[in-house]
């Protein structure tokens, strides 16, 4: 998939270029508003990653442009004005979705996946994990034909972690998604252990979860060899 | 306290009291003295038409030369009398005194004229004498007009200055209207006020002018918040990206992926402390919609469920006890949220294992509503009590969770939505946390 990174901070623009290369998409970089203006009107963007607060231009003007030329492309807005107002007129304006800074790549990662899913209609697959498998559209998990008894913030974390599967994910980062509409102050990186214990003791009730690791230090993965 | 314009209507009513009774103090003097004048100058006139009488035809019809010695008379009323006789005295009189005068055994109190004369060779001495008490009666009868005719006066008068005052006074009263109308400077109404009075044109510029300036400076200290936080996410944002792509790296040696999520930790805390402040400055400058209406019980239960977890992990009892509940209007759902959430789960920290924690919701009375959050936790000192509620106070122990806060947040939210916030502690015994929400239909 084709990616525009509509942004002024260099340094940051090619950290999430870097990423999104890492993750198998094409990137493209813009750092004013009139290069991306241009860009958009030459190329075709499956998505476009854009930054409101760019030197010459009102970021959600490039929406509306894009809008009144049937450009068909899908906006993130990724900013750190984070006024309420900014969030409702981009969404407003046809914006797919909308990221405060500073906001982590795997969140991002996960909010494109998210957006190309319902633009191009694909419907998850149920993942194998282990014994046990996920039911992404039902949203449960099975074992041998059991389910499993989650709560829903142990059920998306195991979700989320289940999506980035292979990649160690920070308690902060877990904490963000989950948690993502409340205050960075009440962020305690005791909640994500206390609610990966009780995910663990439940699955284990059932089967051995040791695809579900701790990294030492830094955080949690699940680690799956059969998936691509 | 009392409104200006009565002040100064019952200034006048006092100062016109004083002047009236000084008047009717002095009135019966001056009033004796005008009379007497007047009655002096009657006497005055009479002597003169006697005199002229007697030279036009002698003293013969009075008094007859040899016999009498005097001549008398009164009028029915006994009001004026004339008397003439002899004297055989050397000094001449011509003098007015009150004098009394036994007249058919009534003894009556007289302004009298003395005057002497002579007549070939004779000294008469001629008396005329008018009653005092006429005078009197007429006095009692115009002093108690001129105190009915006063009392008018001081009365239509103050009901005049009242009005008028009020009148005067309108653009003041407007003023006042205009500043105690108003929370914040920049809701002043900045319309200058009709007025022909300077002072009070000046007065209303002069606020005008300060409300603007003070307006002026609230709103770049705002700015200022916000914007600087804007320049302080940024770099904190290209480190994360650079942090978590350097995680992501495939074989990472295992103690160099922990010194990066260390490093990360550091940055999470500076942001979510960028953000606390960045929320803070966008409550004080209003930015927050408050356009929810929702059950606070709701609200309570929510969070409630969402802490559960790490209370029952660290073995502490969350017990729950909803009397009635309160449907807020005109709020914002996710700041009061925020708000209670901030202060259970600082109890939830703060208490330890065994511990518990009560949420009680209850009406106090028709229109006060009460949240209480109260635990048996370790309590705070009379000194931390005092502080809780500012920035970056509230911690005692150096913890990786939160920047301390959570709680002027949770202040701040109160304070935008008019809700009392109070914490009575006591060290070793627990802390509780009231919240009064007054519902304002």
């Amino acid at each position: 998939m084709n990616i525009l990174i509509v942004e002024d901070e260099k340094d940051l623009a090619l950290e999430i270029e870097s990423f999104l290369r890492s993750e198998n998409f094409l990137c493209d970089i813009a750092s004013t508003g009139v290069e991306a203006s241009e860009k958009i009107a030459v190329n075709l963007y499956d998505f476009i990653l854009l930054d409101l607060g760019l030197p010459d231009y009102n970021g959600l003007d490039l929406i509306t442009e894009a809008r009144n030329n049937n450009v068909e492309t899908s906006f993130i807005i990724i900013t750190a004005r984070g006024a309420v107002e900014d969030k409702v007129r981009g969404l407003d304006l046809g914006a797919d979705d909308y990221l405060a800074k500073p906001f982590s790549l795997i969140e991002l990662l996960s909010r494109i996946n998210a957006v190309a899913r319902r633009k191009f209609n694909i419907v998850h697959q149920n993942i194998q994990l282990g014994d046990f498998i996920m039911q992404v559209q039902a949203r449960n998990v099975l074992c041998k034909g059991v389910e499993v008894n989650l709560t829903k913030k142990e059920y998306d974390l195991l979700q989320y972690l289940c999506f980035n599967h292979n990649k160690v994910l920070t308690r902060h980062q877990l904490y963000e998604h989950i948690w993502g509409n409340m205050l960075d102050d009440q962020y305690d990186s005791n909640f994500i252990d206390v609610h990966i214990k009780n995910l663990r003791k439940k699955l284990n009730t059932h089967a051995q979860s040791d695809w579900l690791e701790t990294v030492r230090g830094v955080g949690y993965r699940i680690r799956l060899y059969n998936m691509n | 306290m009392i409104k200006l314009e009565v002040k100064l209507a019952l200034f006048n009513l006092f100062s016109k009291l004083v002047f009236t009774v000084l008047f009717l103090l002095l009135m019966p003097l001056i009033f004796e003295r005008i009379n007497l004048r007047q009655v002096d100058n009657e006497l005055v006139k009479n002597r003169e038409q006697m005199i002229d009488l007697i030279s036009d035809v002698g003293i013969e019809p009075f008094i007859t030369s040899d016999t009498t010695e005097a001549f008398g008379s009164y009028n029915i009323l006994k009001e004026e009398f004339i008397s003439l006789g002899k004297v055989y005295f050397d000094e001449d009189l011509n003098l007015i005194e009150v004098n009394p005068r036994l007249i058919e055994n009534e003894e009556i109190e007289y302004r009298v004229l003395n005057y002497t004369f002579e007549l070939d060779g004779q000294k008469y001495l001629l008396e005329i004498g008018k009653s005092l008490s006429a005078i009197l009666y007429t006095r009692k009868n115009i002093t108690k007009v001129i105190i009915i005719f006063i009392v008018l006066i001081i009365l239509i008068t103050l009901i005049t200055d009242l009005q008028y005052n009020r009148f005067l006074l309108q653009p003041l009263n407007k003023i006042i209207n205009k500043l105690s109308r108003i929370s914040d400077p920049s809701l002043f109404d900045k319309r200058s006020i009709n007025t022909s009075t300077s002072d009070f044109y000046q007065l209303d510029k002069a606020l005008n002018d300060l409300m603007e300036h003070i307006d002026e400076l609230f709103r770049k200290e705002k700015d200022i918040t916000v914007n600087i936080s804007h320049e302080l996410l940024t770099p904190v944002s290209v480190i994360r990206s650079k942090l978590e792509n350097l995680l992501l790296i495939e074989n990472i040696d295992p103690d160099v992926s922990i010194k990066i999520e260390d490093s990360l930790k550091t940055l999470y805390r500076l942001q979510s402390l960028i953000n606390s402040l960045l929320m803070i400055a966008r409550i004080e400058s209003k930015q927050y919609l408050r356009e929810d209406s929702f059950s606070i019980n709701d609200v309570l239960r929510e969070i409630a469920n969402e802490i559960r977890p790490i209370a029952d992990d660290k073995h502490v009892v969350l017990e729950e006890k909803y009397m009635l509940d309160l449907k807020i209007m005109n709020a914002n759902r996710s700041l009061i949220f925020s708000m209670f959430y901030n202060v259970i789960n600082n109890s939830v920290k703060n208490t330890s294992p065994e511990g518990t924690i009560v949420i009680n919701s209850f009406n106090q009375n028709e229109n006060k509503f009460n949240v209480r959050i109260s635990d048996n936790g370790k309590g705070m000192s009379e000194s931390q009590l005092n502080t809780i509620f500012l920035r970056f106070k509230t911690r005692t122990v150096q913890d990786e969770s939160g920047a301390g806060i959570g709680l002027a947040i949770a202040k701040t939210i109160a304070d935008l939505h008019n809700i009392n916030v109070s914490v009575e502690s006591e060290p070793g015994k627990g802390t509780i946390f009231s919240f009064v929400i007054f519902s304002i239909s």
